[in-house]
C-alpha cells in the first residue's frame, strides 16, 4: 500500500519535470556527442562553446543588437496593430470595403516577404523605417485574420439585442463586437509577436549594421560559429519571453477570455 | 377571459412574411390573426421551421412583416421598439461582464451609463430570480439555468410590456427546466408582463399558458388557439390535472395528425 503510494508520487513528479528533464537531457546528450566525436566547432559548437562564446561578447554589444531588434520589431508590431484591428472592424462593418481589399490582402500576404525586402530597402534605403515596413508586412494579416472571425463570430442574438435597443452602432461594435473578438485577437497578436522577431531578422539580413540577425550573420561570415549560436539562442529566447508577455497580458487583463480548465 | 376584447394589446392582422421580398417566393407565415391581452401568457407551438421565430420578431420589430400589420397598443409597428424584452435560446450572457453588469447591460448599451438607482433595481432582479448572491459572479462559474434565469430578469431592466422568449429553455435538461417554468411564472406573478413564449414542449406550453397558437407547417399560419382553463397558480400539481392531458392531447392531435381535427 505505501510502496503504491510512494510510486504514484513519484509518478506525479516525473510527470511535472518531465520537460525539464528531457530538455536538460537533450543539452547533456549535445555536450557529450561534440566531445566524444570530437566535432570541430564550426561544425557543431558544443553547449559550453556556445555559453563560452556569449560571455566572450560585451554585455554591452549584445544589449545593442538586442535594442536594435527588439524596437523594430516591436514599432512593426505596434504599427501592425494599429492598422490591422481598424481594417478588420471596417471591413466586417463594410461589405463593399472587404470585397475591394481582401484580395489585396490575400496578394500581399502570399507574395514572400523575405523576396520584397530587399527591394523595400532600395525604395525606402536602409534604415529603422524600411525594416519596420518589413516587420509589418509579415505580421499585419494574421491579425486582421483573426480580428475579423471574432467579430462574425458574435452571436446573433446579441446583435439583435442592440438592435432590439436600437443602441448606436457604435456601442454595438465596443461593447459587443470588439470584446467578443478578443480571444480571437489574442490568438493573433500570439502568431504576429513570434512573426514581429523573424521580420526584424530578416530586413536585418538584407541591410543593417546593428541587431542580433545582422550579429548572426555577421559571425556566420567570420566562422565564428559558437558565436552565431550564442545569438540564435538569445533570439529565440527573446522571441519566447514575447510570447510569453502576450500570454501574460491576456491573463492578467482578459483572463476570463481563456478558454476554462 | 374573452378571446376578443375591446382593443387587444398585440394585434395581428394578416400578417405574413416572406424573408426573398420577390413575390413569386414562399412564405414563412402567412394570413396571422391574432390579439393577445394585456398581461396575458401565450405560448406558440409548432412542427421546427413553422415560422414562429418570424412572429416573435415581427412583434419585437426586427423584422417588418411584408403583408398585414403587427400594432402594439393601436400603434402600427414599424421598427425595433425598446418595450419589449427578448430572451433568447441561449443566455448569450456577456462573459466578461459580471452578473449584475450583465442585467444593466441593456441600460449600459442603449444610453450609454446607469445610474445607482439601476443597480439597485438590478439587485432587486437578482432577488427576484433568487440568484442575489450571485451579483459579483461571472456567468462561466454559473449553471445552465442560473445563466438563463440571468438572461430572463436582464429582458425585465427597461421594464418592457412585453416580453418575447424564444425557446428559452430548450437548452437546459428536463429538472432545471421544469422548476425554471416554475419561476418564470412567479416573476410574471410579481412584474405582469404580456408574454409571447416560443416553445418546442406542448406540455410546457400548456402547463405556463393562458392560451396556446398552434401553428401549420411552413408556411406557418394558426391551426388553433386553445383556451387553457386551468387554475392559477400553476403547479407540478397541475399536471395531474384531468384537463391538462385533454388540453396537451388537443395540441397533439393538431400536430401529429393535421387533418383529423
Amino acid at each position: 500500500m505505501n510502496q503504491k503510494l510512494s510510486d504514484n508520487r513519484l509518478q506525479r513528479e516525473l510527470f511535472k519535470f518531465a520537460p525539464g528533464l528531457f530538455f536538460v537531457g537533450l543539452v547533456v546528450l549535445w555536450e557529450a556527442v561534440c566531445r566524444l566525436a570530437a566535432l570541430p566547432a564550426f561544425v557543431l559548437p558544443s553547449p559550453t562553446a556556445i555559453v563560452n562564446a556569449f560571455f566572450d561578447v560585451e554585455f554591452s554589444r549584445w544589449m545593442e543588437h538586442l535594442w536594435a531588434t527588439l524596437s523594430v520589431a516591436l514599432m512593426g508590431f505596434g504599427l501592425s496593430i494599429a492598422i490591422s484591428i481598424p481594417l478588420a472592424i471596417a471591413m466586417m462593418r463594410s461589405e463593399l470595403l472587404q470585397r475591394t481589399l481582401y484580395p489585396l490582402l490575400v496578394v500581399i500576404q502570399s507574395t514572400p516577404v523575405v523576396a520584397v525586402a530587399p527591394l523595400i530597402i532600395v525604395l525606402m534605403g536602409s534604415d529603422d523605417p524600411s525594416r519596420v515596413l518589413i516587420t509589418c508586412l509579415l505580421t499585419f494579416f494574421p491579425l486582421v485574420v483573426s480580428t475579423a472571425t471574432g467579430i462574425q463570430e458574435t452571436p446573433d442574438e446579441l446583435i439583435e439585442l442592440s438592435r432590439s435597443l436600437d443602441a448606436p452602432l457604435r456601442r454595438e461594435t465596443w461593447q459587443i463586437r470588439i470584446p467578443y473578438a478578443i480571444p480571437h485577437i489574442f490568438s493573433g497578436l500570439k502568431v504576429a509577436i513570434t512573426l514581429a522577431i523573424i521580420g526584424a531578422v530578416v530586413a536585418e539580413f538584407v541591410a543593417a549594421e546593428k541587431g542580433l540577425g545582422y550579429f548572426i550573420q555577421f559571425s556566420t561570415s567570420f566562422f565564428k560559429i559558437p558565436q552565431a549560436f550564442a545569438g540564435l539562442i538569445f533570439l529565440a529566447a527573446i522571441s519566447l519571453l514575447l510570447f510569453k508577455s502576450v500570454q501574460w497580458t491576456q491573463q492578467i487583463f482578459f483572463g476570463w477570455s481563456l478558454p476554462k480548465k | 377571459m374573452s378571446n376578443s376584447p375591446e382593443r387587444a394589446f398585440v394585434r395581428m392582422e394578416g400578417v405574413g412574411h416572406r424573408y426573398d421580398p420577390r413575390p413569386e417566393s414562399p412564405l414563412a407565415v402567412k394570413d396571422i390573426n391574432l390579439e393577445i391581452n394585456r398581461h396575458e401568457f401565450v405560448a406558440v407551438v409548432g412542427p421546427s421551421g413553422c415560422g414562429k421565430s418570424t412572429l416573435l420578431r415581427m412583434v419585437s420589430g426586427l423584422l417588418i412583416p411584408s403583408e398585414g400589420e403587427v400594432s402594439v397598443f393601436g400603434k402600427q409597428v414599424s421598427g425595433p421598439r425598446d418595450d419589449v424584452g427578448i430572451v433568447f435560446q441561449k443566455p448569450t450572457l456577456l462573459p466578461w461582464l459580471s452578473v449584475r453588469k450583465n442585467i444593466l447591460f441593456p441600460l449600459k448599451h442603449k444610453y450609454g451609463r446607469y445610474a445607482r438607482a439601476d443597480e439597485k433595481r438590478a439587485d432587486e432582479l437578482l432577488a427576484i430570480a433568487g440568484l442575489e448572491a450571485f451579483g459579483d459572479k461571472m456567468p462561466g462559474e454559473l449553471s445552465g439555468g442560473m445563466q438563463q434565469r440571468v438572461g430572463i430578469v436582464r429582458a425585465l431592466l427597461l421594464n418592457p410590456d412585453i416580453l418575447l422568449m424564444d425557446e428559452p429553455f430548450s437548452a437546459l435538461d428536463a429538472m432545471t427546466r421544469e422548476q425554471i417554468g416554475f419561476d418564470l411564472l412567479k416573476i410574471w406573478d410579481e412584474q405582469p408582463k404580456t408574454v409571447l413564449f416560443i416553445t418546442h414542449s406542448i406540455s410546457e406550453a400548456v402547463l405556463l399558458s393562458d392560451r396556446v397558437l398552434v401553428m401549420s407547417q411552413r408556411p406557418g399560419t394558426v391551426l388553433d388557439l386553445i383556451d387553457i382553463d386551468l387554475e392559477r397558480p400553476r403547479s407540478a400539481e397541475t399536471i395531474n390535472h384531468p384537463r391538462f392531458s385533454a388540453l396537451t392531447d388537443r395540441i397533439r392531435k393538431h400536430i401529429y395528425e393535421p387533418e383529423a381535427v
